[in-house]
């Protein structure tokens, strides 16, 4: 008996080396700073010296701080009109994609590869054609189609400038909404159009009745994961607009990076940083529930 | 007026309707054509012909020969090596630590193998930016500064990878992992070289993942990068166009150097997006 105890405990030391270098990098940079971001929320704490403690100091001082609430209230509008936009848009380039045409690398490479670009490349370009010179090609098309009269700043009113930001980020991540659909819509059954069809059914009523059925989850997995995405809008502020004009296009958390690193104020960063986990926190446990049920059914698979 | 048989008709109109969404992916591409036009214009004419044109006349290479050679500060040259560098590295060891933590995972028993489990699915509902405070922190602490090792070990941590591998490795059948056994195969010399072999499509993908997402970081490089030595692609971009001053006086080299920047990726993406188009659904499959 002691034998077989003994082998059990080789067999099982096994299986905990085979996950120990990962846990060892698991805890370094997701565990431990999981306990830190939650300590030093509690501190007055900068990158060098003695932090204090100072309770919920840094809670109560963000709160009373009418620039963190325009923060929530931008980032929060801008979520709101973004993930609708971007989800209804990857489904319908998705729809459109899923017909029979010829030639699908081309529309694919187009609608999808942006995705996986850098936001900084990108960025760069939309920059550059939003440019407020009269040869600026936004400026240029739009003035020869008459929307507009003359050469335009993109950036300096603030609801242009959320159109804009709005608009592109919607352009650089829809792909990969594009294809959550894409995977899902290519596992329905051609015969359930096929006998819905014989049944006299429309082309809306075989969306209602079959497509939205078969993508409901994914696209709760694809709303939740917008959602989280857009709370962490940073780099298009950063580059087009620098949280101009007025303040009016700063996000949560280009208020937790001025705070944080161009300040120095750490412990009051990472509290805004639970701010932001408490908003989107929601659409984690979704995501997560979404999750754990495709866990189940590979597992029963 | 012609008369088409059903046939006939069927093929005209999915001609037509291929036609449109050529041309509708045309405009919808058309940010990424216009960097690279941008990028062989000199930057005295992109600035202010009218109507801006879509071939660059004159053609020049100069833009591209500026960022080989920017002696001033910024060199997109080393910049595009470090990304290249910091990447491959990341990819790589990622694999490393994620295959064996996965094989434990999905096929071996053990006690507290669920809790562990369900807290690496856990913590992917986190988001993001509450680690960024507390990792700038740590990374000090570990006097890590201004190094790769900064970009590359933090990421090594994240459990994505190792839950994607583990939902891959759940659809291999048992059978083979049990004749190995068998016939006296340790589990460490059937992972590498049985399992790995059978689950590369799945690393491909992981690899692929891995390298775009720290080829195309930028809010943590910029946190934990201060010369311009160590500088990643996208760091090097944002300060190369700033020192310009206006940014549209250096359009030209500006939109070499952020092609040089998407190319990389738009190249992974047409050779692979079998892969990546798998990493997609396999990290998040709904049903």
């Amino acid at each position: 008996m002691s034998r077989s105890l003994f082998k059990d405990i080789r067999r099982e030391g096994g299986a905990y080396l085979f996950l120990l270098p990962h846990m060892f990098f698991f805890v370094l940079f997701i565990a431990a700073p999981l306990i830190y971001a939650l300590v030093m929320s509690f501190h007055q704490w900068r990158i060098i010296g003695e932090p204090s403690y100072i309770g919920l100091a840094n809670f109560l001082r963000i709160w009373g701080d009418s620039r963190f609430w325009n923060t929530v209230q931008n980032t929060t509008i801008f979520a709101a009109i973004s993930v609708p936009v971007t989800v209804f848009l990857g489904l319908g380039l998705a729809l459109i994609l899923n017909q029979r045409f010829h030639g699908k690398l081309w529309p694919l490479v187009a609608f999808v590869s942006p995705a996986f670009f850098s936001s900084i490349g990108i960025l760069f370009s939309w920059n550059w054609i939003l440019a407020s010179y009269p040869s600026g090609l936004a400026n240029h098309y739009l003035a020869k189609l008459g929307i507009i009269e003359s050469a335009m700043s993109w950036f300096r009113d603030t609801t242009l400038a959320w159109a804009c930001i709005i608009v592109i980020t919607a352009w650089w991540i829809v792909g990969f909404s594009v294809l959550l659909y894409l995977g899902i819509l290519q596992r329905i059954p051609p015969e359930q159009y096929e006998a819905a069809k014989l049944d006299g059914a429309g082309p809306w009523a075989r969306f209602v009745y079959i497509t939205l059925p078969w993508i409901r989850n994914v696209m709760f997995f694809d709303v939740a994961r917008h959602v989280i995405l857009a709370f962490g809008l940073f780099d298009q502020v950063y580059i087009l607009t620098e949280g101009g004009p007025a303040g009016s296009t700063r996000t949560m958390v280009y208020y937790l990076y001025s705070v944080g690193f161009e300040r120095q104020q750490l412990g009051r960063a990472a509290a805004i940083s639970w701010y932001i986990f408490l908003i989107v926190i929601f659409f984690g446990l979704v995501q997560l529930a979404l999750l754990s049920r495709s866990i189940h059914s590979a597992e029963v698979e | 007026m012609l008369f088409l048989s059903g046939k006939t008709k069927q093929k005209t109109k999915r001609l037509f309707y291929s036609v449109f969404i050529w041309v509708m992916a045309a405009v919808w591409f058309a940010p990424i054509f216009w960097m690279l036009v941008t990028s062989f214009k000199e930057t005295g004419v992109a600035v202010v012909e009218s109507p801006p044109r879509w071939l660059p006349q004159p053609v020049t290479l100069e833009n591209y020969r500026v960022i080989f050679t920017a002696s001033g500060g910024i060199n997109i040259n080393l910049a595009f090596l470090n990304s290249i560098l910091v990447a491959t590295i990341s990819s790589f060891a990622g694999l490393l630590v994620a295959i064996p933590a996965a094989y434990a995972l999905a096929r071996l028993r053990f006690p507290g193998q669920k809790i562990i489990f369900w807290t690496y699915v856990a913590v992917l509902a986190f988001p993001p930016v509450l680690f960024l405070v507390p990792n700038y922190f740590i990374i000090f602490q570990l006097n890590l500064m201004n190094t790769f090792s900064a970009l590359i070990l933090p990421g090594l941590g994240g459990t994505f990878g190792v839950f994607l591998l583990r939902q891959y490795m759940l659809g291999i059948p048992r059978e083979i992992e049990e004749v190995a056994w068998i016939d006296g195969c340790s589990k460490l010399r059937f992972l590498i070289s049985i399992g790995v072999p059978i689950i590369k499509p799945a690393l491909v993908t992981l690899g692929l993942m891995t390298f775009l997402a720290s080829w195309n970081n930028f809010l943590w490089p910029l946190l934990v990068l201060t010369t311009a030595k160590k500088f990643t692609l996208p760091i090097a971009l944002v300060r190369f166009t700033a020192g310009w001053g206006d940014p549209f006086r250096g359009i030209g080299p500006s939109m070499a150097a952020a092609f040089m920047s998407v190319g990389p990726a738009l190249v992974i993406f047409v050779l692979f997006r079998r892969y990546l188009m798998r990493g997609i659904s396999l990290g998040s499959v709904v049903r």
